[in-house]
């Protein structure tokens, strides 16, 4: 339990370092007092506009948006009894590429309601996924198998798509490889909104999802009603990420690398790795779009893209040490 | 309280396993179930603790039908650990053994001090007290076994279900949870019904054993009535003499010998 609070107290520091640096940073450089300075000043000086219309905005995004992806990792991971559970597998990622390409290249007088088209499609791929592999009860290898159908086959139309339309793929590109830059106050009220909505869940959630780590039989031993247990915390996780991706696009990585991460630092019980993962992702997320924005002068690299150049090899590299923090 | 499995049939999928099982499962008595590979133990343990449906048949626990019972208000009555059960490595023992009380906690609150005391107490009756702060990963295999049956033990149940609590174990660490059953159920009242691999285990611990063949109950009663050269003969296929010895409360079984 100490450990915990050192971990958590770790990583809250490691945030408000992370926001204070992201705010200084980027194409103008500022110092911590001159932002200051300015967020206090009456005047609406050049910074004061960078850092509070284009900076903290984004700041503020990746810091809800990060948890809300972790958060509905760890559920599924629970769910599926595997480490290597996330939001793709239960065909959120896929459902809403599909929706957002279709409204994009064969509808684009429609493009203003994406948000809404790309969750409506993460949601039916999802309920698809789970009807297919539904048979008097949830079997996760069931799920996860017909997660892998219903992927590819969107996986195909959504290839079929871009190929007819090659020459008109900037939005959909855009849209396949999250990005939080430009978003205003507004995109962050909903963030804020559906990710405190399904954290808020995510958190009744702990309890069942913690039985359910001990295998079926036991979890039903305790009384926990396990169908019934994985249909809730599939939707809570399902509604996290669909409604992220609608938001800021797909953004890969974070659901697998963070809960994982987070087991190492505090172990399996969810009452401590769903905080700790909730405070990591968010640092995660935010680094990671930070360095985007950063790293080569003059151009942005989405978020979903540094997300999974930099994650891949730190995920591999965890892997290997993940001896010294943990046998199984 | 009594458990009563009257006509039970049960399978998986289509295929039937159990047919027309009876069987009557007295508190505070040591029951053991007993029978070949595949004949249907584990499968009949499930379905009387509902980790398995039934096809037809019914399962009364005290005078109430088991589906009639709320998920987490029968968890109070039962405690059931199956064949086979897995946790995260991690999990340190204490944690692992207040699941266990999972079945009292109101939503929302957490434990109380009497919870923690029961947490405390099952740890020492199961001798692993000791364990409390090692992870799971930790601890032998004959350890583990009792840091589980400490798990449904903490969910103070009037009925203990366990699935053959000694397989993978040495010698040693078989006599030592078959004496921490033994001494439960007399201390603390608590029934106990486990399939057995070692019949000779189940003629010393057993006030009752239950046969089992092919799917059906062979015959019941106490370990003198039930394990006879006959019933070996006919359940098992193997030659045997059951013999009493002075000094011994029990009768014992010589196997014929190899050829
Ligand atoms: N999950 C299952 N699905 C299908 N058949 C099963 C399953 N579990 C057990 N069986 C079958 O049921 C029969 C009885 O199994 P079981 O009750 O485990 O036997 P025992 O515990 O006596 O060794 C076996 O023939 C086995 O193959
Ligand atoms: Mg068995």
């Amino acid at each position: 339990m100490l450990r915990c609070g050192m971990v958590m107290l770790v990583l809250l520091i490691l945030l408000i370092v992370l926001i204070f640096i992201s705010c200084a940073v980027g194409s103008a450089g500022y110092s911590v007092v001159e932002i200051v300075k300015a967020l206090f000043s009456k005047e609406d000086s050049i910074i004061k506009v960078t850092v509070m219309y284009l900076r903290l905005p984004r700041i503020f995004m990746a810091v809800l948006v990060g948890p809300a992806l972790a958060a509905s990792g760890c559920l599924l991971q629970a769910v599926m009894r595997n480490p290597l559970a996330d939001p793709g597998t239960i065909g959120v990622s896929a459902g809403a590429g599909t929706a957002a390409i279709t409204i994009l290249l064969i509808f684009p007088n429609l493009s203003m309601s994406l948000p809404l088209f790309a969750f409506a499609g993460a949601a039916l791929a999802c309920v698809l996924i789970y009807t297919l592999a539904w048979k008097g009860g949830i079997d996760p290898v069931r799920i996860i198998l017909s997660g892998v159908a219903i992927n590819s086959v969107l996986g195909g139309y959504n290839s079929m798509l871009q190929l007819l339309n090659s020459d008109n793929l900037s939005g959909v590109l855009a849209f396949m490889n999250g990005s939080i830059s430009g978003v205003s106050w507004g995109h962050v009220r909903i963030a804020a909104v559906y990710t405190f909505i399904g954290l808020f869940f995510a958190f009744m959630c702990i309890r069942p999802a913690n039985a359910l780590q001990l295998g079926d039989e036991m979890a039903k031993n305790l009384g926990i009603r396990v169908n019934l247990s994985r249909v809730c915390l599939s939707a809570v996780s399902a509604f996290l990420a669909a409604a992220t991706v609608s938001v800021v696009g797909m953004i890969g990585f974070v659901g697998l690398l963070v809960p994982h991460i987070a087991r190492m630092l505090v172990g399996s019980d969810y009452k401590v790795m769903l905080p700790t993962s909730i405070l990591l992702s968010s640092c995660v997320l935010l680094a990671a779009d930070t360095i985007g924005r950063t790293i080569v002068p003059g151009l942005e690299i989405p978020v979903g893209v540094v997300m999974s150049v930099i994650g891949g090899p730190f995920f591999l590299y965890m892997l290997r040490k993940r001896g010294k923090f943990n046998a199984g | 309280m009594q458990v009563n499995c009257n006509h039970l049939q049960v399978g998986y999928g289509d295929t039937v396993i159990i047919n027309d099982m009876t069987i009557t499962i007295d508190k505070k008595q040591i029951t053991s179930i007993i029978g070949p590979n595949g004949s249907g133990k584990s499968t009949v343990l499930k379905a009387a603790t509902r980790l398995l449906n039934y096809q037809k048949g019914e399962v009364i626990i005290n005078g109430r039908d088991i589906r009639k019972y709320k998920s987490k208000e029968l968890s109070r009555y039962i405690g059931v650990l199956a064949q086979k059960h897995s946790a995260p490595a991690d999990f340190r023992v204490k944690e692992l053994v207040s699941y266990g009380r999972m079945p009292h906690l109101k939503p929302l609150s957490s434990f109380s001090k009497e919870d923690y005391e029961i947490i405390d107490k099952v740890m020492k009756t199961t001798g692993v007290w000791h364990l409390r702060d090692k992870s799971i990963y930790e601890c032998s295999g004959g350890e583990t076994q009792r840091v589980w049956i400490a798990t449904v033990l903490a969910q103070d149940p009037e009925i203990l279900f366990l699935d053959e609590p000694t397989t993978y174990l040495d010698v040693a660490h078989q006599l030592e949870v078959m004496q921490l059953v033994k001494n439960l159920n007399k201390n603390t009242g608590v029934g106990i019904v486990m399939v057995l691999h070692d019949l000779g285990q189940a003629l010393e611990v057993s006030d009752k054993i239950i046969v089992i063949k092919d799917g059906k109950k062979y015959s019941e009663g106490t370990p003198e009535e039930v394990i006879t050269p006959k019933m070996l003969k006919e359940v098992y296929n193997v030659d045997a003499d059951v013999i009493s010895i002075a000094g011994r409360e029990k009768p014992v079984i010589i196997y014929k010998e190899l050829a």
